[in-house]
């Protein structure tokens, strides 16, 4: 018999996750990209000019074979999960079941400060999403620059952070299980040159640029779908300028 | 060691032991076979030895050339503009616009050679158009022409928009640094509604020269 197929989007309770895998259900990751279609196809259903992890979610709903899907639509997620949700409800066969995820026993976030290439430990959170166990706790490194804010629709500007780069903002809120933790998801360190990232259109853009703002040595950066020379460019820029990558030899 | 500022419709070239200043050449004259020691802009990459990203070089070159601890310095190019800001000494905020400010020194120079305009003689409106970018931009001059407008107008306040885009782009500062090749342009420099400091084209250049100093 074939497992079930059980779409999530955002991070849902444990309560859920636990019993999915007890169900031994196979959990796929909306907020992901899973297929190879253009996201404008998803512009069917919603505005083109919308949060690209939505029309992901939206996209990938539209062309998987579900057999129900998980929605967090609480204050650990946002209002336009909420309103996704009802597109989703009304646009496939399938059950679209809301919860609003207000876990609060931490996990831990030691993936967030080990000292792991960027991309793989966002690999390793967003993969941790589907387990309800708590992961194996890695060493801690001493940052040298920070990455605050939700996973980014394009993983590829990760690679341009170095290893010792510590993860803050809502990405430290799903390795530690606790998605509507608002303290832990406004916390930065001002002691590391940090890139406040915002997904554009998502409503945490505003959280990014107030934070970025009170971060001393900040930069905050807006991306869509995918991240353009220009987005690489002020990484590249913000962290050779803060004195964060290595030195260049010149000959 | 030859340095070179690519950009997108002229290349600024260096050469450091030559003693001669930085040659200026149209980036379709350049020789296919040219490849530069250190270099920035768009063909960095395929075009050199090794290479800086913009932002970088605009920065690096603002530090050498800036005596002030705090400053805003905008570039304005062919395509696309970017800024950087400073206080105390340390970069604070950065942008780099390649796709809303598109074609913004290109078009001005597309329009001045298609009107055959002098921008030296051209008065700075009182008013400018609101504008996107260079290509949209284009609209609202044959909108003013169609409507009695003269060339001259249309596009000084075209002109004066663009400005403006860059302007507020860069935070609205008091004070601005200006780099590019429109620093030459009288017309482009006289619609800022605020302190202009024209450092001319080859700011990039002296960026990369910094670069050699700092890790030579």
């Amino acid at each position: 018999m074939q497992p079930r197929r059980v779409g999530i989007v955002g991070v849902p309770p444990l309560s859920v996750i636990r019993k999915l895998n007890r169900e031994q259900c196979l959990i796929v990751d909306l907020d992901e990209p899973q297929i190879r279609k253009s996201i404008e196809l998803s512009s069917n259903y919603l505005p083109r000019v919308y949060c690209a992890i939505l029309r992901t979610v939206v996209l990938n709903a539209m062309h998987l074979k579900l057999d129900t899907i998980y929605i967090d639509v609480g204050p650990g997620k946002c209002d336009c999960a909420l309103h996704v949700a009802m597109v989703l409800d009304n646009i496939l066969r399938i059950p679209v079941i809301k919860t609003r995820n207000l876990d609060d026993k931490p996990f831990g976030t030691s993936i967030c400060r080990s000292g792991m290439p960027l991309l793989e430990k966002f690999r390793a959170i967003t993969r941790a999403v589907s387990s309800d166990a708590a992961e194996a706790q890695l060493p801690p490194c001493a940052p040298v620059a920070g990455f605050w804010g939700v996973p980014p629709r394009d993983f590829s500007i990760l690679s341009l952070f170095p290893d010792t780069t510590h993860i803050y903002g809502w990405t430290r809120c799903m390795e530690n299980k606790t998605p509507a933790n608002m303290e832990l998801e406004t916390y930065y360190n001002s002691d590391v040159p940090t890139v406040f990232f915002a997904q554009s259109f998502c409503a945490k853009t505003a959280l990014a640029h107030h934070l970025a703002r009170l971060h001393p040595r900040s930069l905050f950066l807006d991306c869509d779908v995918t991240a353009g020379n220009s987005a690489r460019a002020k990484i590249e820029a913000f962290l050779e300028l803060s004195g964060v990558t290595a030195r260049r030899r010149i000959s | 060691m030859l340095l070179a500022d690519f950009g997108t419709s002229y290349c600024k070239i260096l050469d450091t032991e030559s003693g001669q200043p930085p040659r200026i050449v149209a980036t379709r004259d350049l020789e296919p076979e040219f490849c530069a020691d250190l270099a920035t802009g768009h063909n960095a990459g395929r075009r050199s030895r090794q290479s800086i990203n913009e932002l970088t070089a605009l920065a690096w070159g603002g530090e050498s050339l800036i005596n002030e601890p705090d400053f805003v310095l905008l570039d304005c190019g062919s395509r696309d503009i970017k800024f950087i800001r400073y206080v105390d000494n340390r970069i604070i905020d950065m942008g780099w616009n390649a796709e809303c400010g598109a074609s913004m020194g290109f078009t001005i120079e597309l329009l001045g050679k298609y009107y055959d305009l002098d921008f030296n003689t051209i008065p700075v409106p009182d008013s400018g158009f609101s504008i996107t970018c260079g290509v949209l931009g284009m609209s609202n001059i044959f909108d003013a022409v169609v409507s009695g407008s003269t060339e001259i107008e249309a596009v000084a306040k075209f002109v004066r928009g663009i400005a403006m885009n860059g302007y507020r782009f860069a935070g609205s500062p008091e004070k601005l640094y200006l780099s590019g090749g429109l620093c030459d342009n009288p017309l482009f420099v006289g619609c800022f509604p605020c302190a202009v400091v024209r450092l001319g084209r080859f700011v990039l250049l002296e960026g990369l020269e910094e670069c050699i100093r700092r890790n030579g």
